[in-house]
């Protein structure tokens, strides 16, 4: 296992940078609020695997990448607890989801 | 430009060794098909529940990468966690699991061409690239020791500021989804 690494990097910065694309298109077309929030969870996640790649490929000594990843993973659930709670109220209020039907503010 | 990349690629990935390989393209395609079934699905819910494979994939490559304790909390925060929070949100919201609403809004060919774009430019980007990686893929003995002692010691402040976030997310979250009292 000492040898050079099994793959090169770029493998990883692909699947990434894919997974980065997939999750700006679930925001900008989704129409339901709940979806807009599983793209940003996607693109959450394209971070954090381009963190740890960096981590390992940089010759894991250093942890500052894993310890990014956690941070990241936190934020992540506070986020989408907070998110849900407003969608719900959202909800209760208007009736939909939908985020170009809450144009309530819209001249 | 693509195709060339896609040489590259394929030229230099089928150099490393055998069954990593196989791993890793298993646990690639099981993170990017699924996301793409995440943003495409007419379905909510089907939405939601592609996104424990995807999730799962992505804790498969945080474990070929040698992230065990990431790779646990992956699966026990996402898909333990978030997912079911999305899972039920979409059972308290109804009306939305109906085939003949609409899922997608009218900017749906724009966002294609943007996303197309973006995962262009970063394409690109990475392959301008020379990527000056460690040379060596020696196994980092006690990964999870060495985490935890970089989240308590130079990292403990980092540490508590986010399970104070954390306590605060949650009483919000209960104070905002709370029923509205009449009076």
């Amino acid at each position: 296992m000492s040898g050079p690494p099994p793959i090169p990097i770029q493998p990883y910065l692909l699947v990434s940078g894919l997974l980065f694309a997939i999750g700006v298109l679930a925001v900008l077309t989704r129409r339901n609020a709940i979806a807009v929030l599983m793209g940003i969870e996607l693109m959450l996640n394209a971070a954090n695997i381009n963190f740890v790649a960096f981590w390992r490929y940089g010759g894991g000594r250093q942890m500052e990448g894993q310890v990014f990843a956690v941070m990241v993973i936190t934020m992540a659930a506070a986020e989408a607890a907070v998110a849900l709670a407003i969608i719900l109220n959202v909800y209760r209020r208007f009736k939909t989801v939908n985020v170009d039907q809450i144009n309530l503010m819209k001249g | 430009m693509i195709a060339s990349l896609w040489h590259d690629l394929v030229r230099s990935f089928l150099a490393g060794s055998f069954w990593y390989q196989v791993a890793f393209l298993c646990f690639a395609l099981g993170t990017v098909i699924p996301a793409a079934l995440v943003a495409l699905s007419r379905n909510i819910v089907h939405s939601a529940l592609w996104l424990l494979p995807c999730l799962a994939s992505t804790a498969g490559l945080y474990l070929l990468l040698g992230a065990e304790l990431l790779a646990a909390i992956q699966i026990l925060v996402y898909c333990g966690g978030i997912v079911v929070l999305i899972l039920f949100v979409i059972m308290l919201t109804h009306g939305v699991g109906h085939p003949d609403v609409r899922v997608h809004n009218q900017q749906l060919a724009w966002g294609l061409v943007a996303a197309m774009a973006l995962a262009g430019i970063l394409l690109h980007l990475l392959r301008g690239e020379p990527w000056h990686v460690a040379l060596s893929w020696a196994p980092p003995s006690d990964v999870t020791a060495r985490l935890a002692d970089a989240l308590l010691r130079p990292y403990v402040l980092a540490f508590e500021v986010a399970s104070v976030i954390l306590l605060a997310a949650m009483i919000g979250a209960i104070v905002i989804a709370r029923a509205e009292r009449s009076e």
